[in-house]
C-alpha cells in the first residue's frame, strides 16, 4: 500500500466511526440503545439491512466465487423478494403490534417461556458462529497486503467495531451502516471501471463479456435440477426463499434493524428496498469477479493466489514442473482468447467454433496445472481441500489497481466487515439481555441496570467474535461457509415462526419438540453430505411444522394451545 | 408478556395499496430472472 492508499483508508474508517458515534448521541435508555427509540427513517434502515448482509466476505469471496465458478451464485438471491413480501405482509405487523424488542420475545407471547429460550439459544449458536467468520475476513486482507499475523488484525478490527457498538448502540450501528454502504457503492463502481481500463487496448468491453461467457463465467441462470447442485434456479427460488424468510423473519440481527422504524410503513419500505436492490447488487459484484477473470486472461495470474502457500510450495522440487506447465497453459489460453475474440468480431461461425474449443481446452489445461499446485500444498502438510478463492480479488486489487483506488477498495472491505460485525454483536447482546438475562436471571431491575448489562453483553460478544475468528478458514469459500452455518439453524427457527403465525391450535411443548426434531433432521442432511445447504431450511421448517402439527392432532389434550379446541384454558 | 397496541396499517406512499406493491415486486422479480436468463443464454 502506498501513502495515498493509507490516507484514503484511514480517512474513510475514521469518518464512518465518528459519524456513527455523533448520530448515536442520547442512547441512554434500553429502548434507545437497542431500538433507537423507534425513530429511524426507512432509507437508513434499508441501507443498514443491506450493510449488515454485505460483509467483507461478500466482496472478497463473491468475486472469487465468480472467478472460479461463474455468476450462478446470484440465483441464491432469487428467493429474497418473495421472502420480503411474506415478511412485510405477515411478520412485521405482528412484531409491531406486540411491541417486542426481539423476535423471540413474541414466541413467549404465542407459546411459552421454554420455546422462547430454545429459539434464543439456537440464534445465539448460529449467529455466534457467524460472528467469528465475519470478523475473520479482513484478517485475510491485511495478511495479503502487509503480511501481518491474522490474530493481530482480527484484534484491531474487533476493537474498533466493539468500541462504537458498545458506546453508541443500534443508532451508531445504523448510521455508520448508511455511510458504509455509500463507500461500498462507490468502491464497487470504481473497481469495475478500473478493471475495464486495465484490459488490453485490443480487447473491448464487448469482447471481455463475450470471453467471460465463453469460459462459462456468465452462467447467471442454470435450469437443471439437482439436489446436490448448490446454485440453480430451483434451489434459488424455493430453497433461498426459506433461507431469507428465516433470515429476515427470525434472525434478530435483521429483525432488530426494521424494528427501529418510525412506523410500520417505514419498516416495510426498508425491506422492500432490499427486495428490489439486492439481486442487482449481487449481480454487479459477481460481474466484477467475471471481469477479473477476463483481465487474468491477458496478465498471468499467480499459480496460487495465497502467497504464503505459494512461497512454501515454491521451495519444493516438484514445483518447477507445475510452474512450467502453468505458464505454458496460460500462454496457450491467452492466444486462444485473442483468436476467439477476433473470430467473434469477424462473425466467422466455423472459425469461432474451432477457436472456442481451443480456448476451453486451454482453460482446462490451466485448471489442471493449478490443481497440481493445490496437490503440492496438501502433500506438503497444508490443509486438505485447500482453496484460495478468498484471495483472488485481493491479489488483483493489490497488484494492479492504482494508488488511492487500492485504499478505497480496502476501505470497502473494512466498512463491510464493520457493518456486518456490529449488527451481529448488537443483536447477540440484545437477545442475551432481553431474552435470557432479563427473562430468566434478573427480572424487574432498573432501566439503567439493563443498559449496563447490554453494554457488557456487547463487549462479551465482541470478544467472543475475535476469539473464535478464523475457525471457518478450512471451509473454503467464506461466502458459502457463512450461508451453510446459517442454514444449519435457520430451518427450525423458521418452522417455529410458521407454526406461530399459521397453526393457531399448536401449543408450546409441541413446537418445542418440533424444533428439536427439526435440528436433528438438518444435521442428518448435513452429515449425509449430498444435499445442498439451501434445502436444509426447507427440511428443518417442514419437520418442525409436521411434528408440531402431528403431536397436536394426535394428543390435543397435551399439545394443543390452552384454550384451543380440544384443550381447556389454563387456570391460575 | 409484551404489551399489545393498535398499529395503523397506513397505505404505502405509491400504488395505493400494499397488495399492489407486492405484485409489483413479484413482477420485478420475474423481469430480473428473465433478464438474467437471456443474458446467460446470449453469452454461453
Amino acid at each position: 500500500m502506498r501513502t495515498l492508499d493509507w490516507v484514503v483508508l484511514l480517512a474513510s474508517l475514521v469518518s464512518i466511526v465518528a459519524y456513527g458515534l455523533y448520530r448515536s448521541r442520547g442512547s441512554n435508555t434500553v429502548d434507545r440503545y437497542l431500538l433507537a427509540g423507534k425513530t429511524m427513517p426507512w432509507y437508513a434502515m434499508a441501507l443498514s439491512i443491506m450493510a449488515t448482509q454485505a460483509s467483507a466476505i461478500t466482496f472478497i469471496s463473491t468475486t472469487g466465487q465468480s472467478y472460479v465458478d461463474g455468476m450462478r451464485f446470484v440465483q441464491a438471491y432469487f428467493g429474497l423478494p418473495i421472502a420480503m413480501i411474506v415478511v412485510c405482509a405477515v411478520v412485521v405487523p405482528v412484531f409491531y403490534r406486540t411491541r417486542v424488542y426481539t423476535a423471540y420475545e413474541y414466541l413467549e407471547n404465542r407459546f411459552d417461556a421454554k420455546t422462547r429460550a430454545l429459539a434464543s439459544v439456537i440464534f445465539l449458536c448460529q449467529r455466534g458462529l457467524s460472528a467469528g467468520l465475519t470478523i475473520y475476513a479482513p484478517a485475510i486482507v491485511l495478511s495479503v497486503i502487509l503480511g501481518w499475523p491474522e490474530r493481530i488484525t482480527t484484534l484491531l478490527m474487533g476493537a474498533t467495531v466493539v468500541t462504537y457498538t458498545v458506546i453508541g448502540g443500534i443508532k451508531a450501528v445504523t448510521w455508520s451502516d448508511v455511510q458504509q454502504m455509500c463507500v461500498i457503492f462507490l468502491g464497487l463502481v470504481v473497481a469495475l471501471a478500473t478493471v475495464f481500463v486495465l484490459l488490453p487496448h485490443s480487447v473491448s468491453i464487448g469482447d471481455a463479456v463475450f470471453l467471460a461467457g465463453a469460459a462459462g463465467r456468465l452462467n447467471a441462470v442454470t435450469t437443471n435440477f439437482d439436489w446436490n447442485d448448490r446454485f440453480n434456479i430451483w434451489s434459488g427460488l424455493i430453497g433461498s426463499t426459506f433461507l431469507f424468510l428465516s433470515y429476515f423473519g427470525c434472525d434478530q440481527s435483521q429483525v432488530q434493524r426494521y424494528l427501529t422504524g418510525r412506523s410500520l410503513t417505514e419498516s416495510r419500505l426498508s425491506l422492500l428496498f432490499n427486495a428490489v436492490a439486492k439481486i442487482p447488487m449481487q449481480f454487479f459484484i459477481l460481474f466484477i469477479g467475471a471481469m477479473v477473470f477476463v483481465f487474468y486472461l491477458f496478465a498471468e495470474p499467480p499459480v496460487l493466489f495465497q502467497h504464503t502457500e505459494l512461497e512454501r510450495i515454491a521451495r519444493t522440487s516438484e514445483y518447477r514442473g507445475v510452474e512450467e506447465q502453468y505458464h505454458q497453459a496460460f500462454e496457450r489460453r491467452r492466444e486462444a482468447a485473442l483468436a476467439l475474440a477476433q473470430a467473434h468480431r469477424a462473425s466467422d461461425g466455423a472459425t469461432e467454433e474451432r477457436r472456442l474449443a481451443d480456448y476451453r481446452g486451454a482453460q482446462q489445461s490451466l485448471d489442471a496445472a493449478r490443481a497440481g499446485a493445490v496437490r503440492l500444498v496438501e502433500a506438503g502438510g497444508g490443509e486438505k481441500g485447500f482453496s484460495d478463492t478468498n484471495y483472488i480479488f485481493l491479489s488483483f486489487v493489490t497488484r494492479y489497481l492504482p494508488a488511492g483506488i487500492v485504499g478505497l477498495v480496502i476501505a470497502v472491505i473494512f466498512a463491510a466487515t464493520m457493518s456486518a460485525s456490529s449488527g451481529e454483536i448488537n443483536s447477540l447482546a440484545t437477545v442475551t439481555v432481553v431474552d435470557l438475562y432479563r427473562r430468566h436471571f434478573r427480572r424487574g431491575a432498573s432501566d439503567h441496570h439493563y443498559l449496563k448489562a447490554s453494554r457488557w453483553a456487547t463487549l462479551f460478544w465482541g470478544a467472543y467474535a475475535v476469539a473464535s475468528a478464523g475457525w471457518g478458514k478450512k471451509l473454503g469459500s467464506l461466502i458459502v461457509a457463512v450461508n451453510v452455518v446459517g442454514s444449519l439453524f435457520y430451518g427450525s427457527l423458521l418452522g417455529c415462526f410458521v407454526v406461530a403465525f399459521g397453526l393457531r391450535r399448536v401449543g408450546g411443548t409441541a413446537v418445542f419438540l418440533g424444533m428439536l426434531a427439526g435440528e436433528a433432521a438438518i444435521f442428518w442432511a448435513f452429515l449425509r453430505g449430498n444435499i445442498s445447504y439451501l434445502w436444509y431450511n426447507v427440511i428443518g421448517c417442514a419437520v418442525v411444522v409436521a411434528v408440531a402439527a402431528g403431536l397436536t392432532w394426535l394428543a390435543p389434550g397435551t399439545f394443543a394451545k390452552p384454550g384451543a379446541a380440544g384443550r381447556p384454558e389454563k387456570t391460575a | 408478556m409484551p404489551e399489545l397496541r393498535d398499529v395503523p396499517d397506513a397505505p404505502p406512499p405509491f400504488l395505493g395499496s400494499w397488495g399492489r406493491v407486492y405484485v409489483a415486486v413479484l413482477l420485478y422479480l420475474a423481469g430480473v430472472i428473465l433478464a438474467a436468463y437471456l443474458f446467460a443464454r446470449a453469452y454461453r
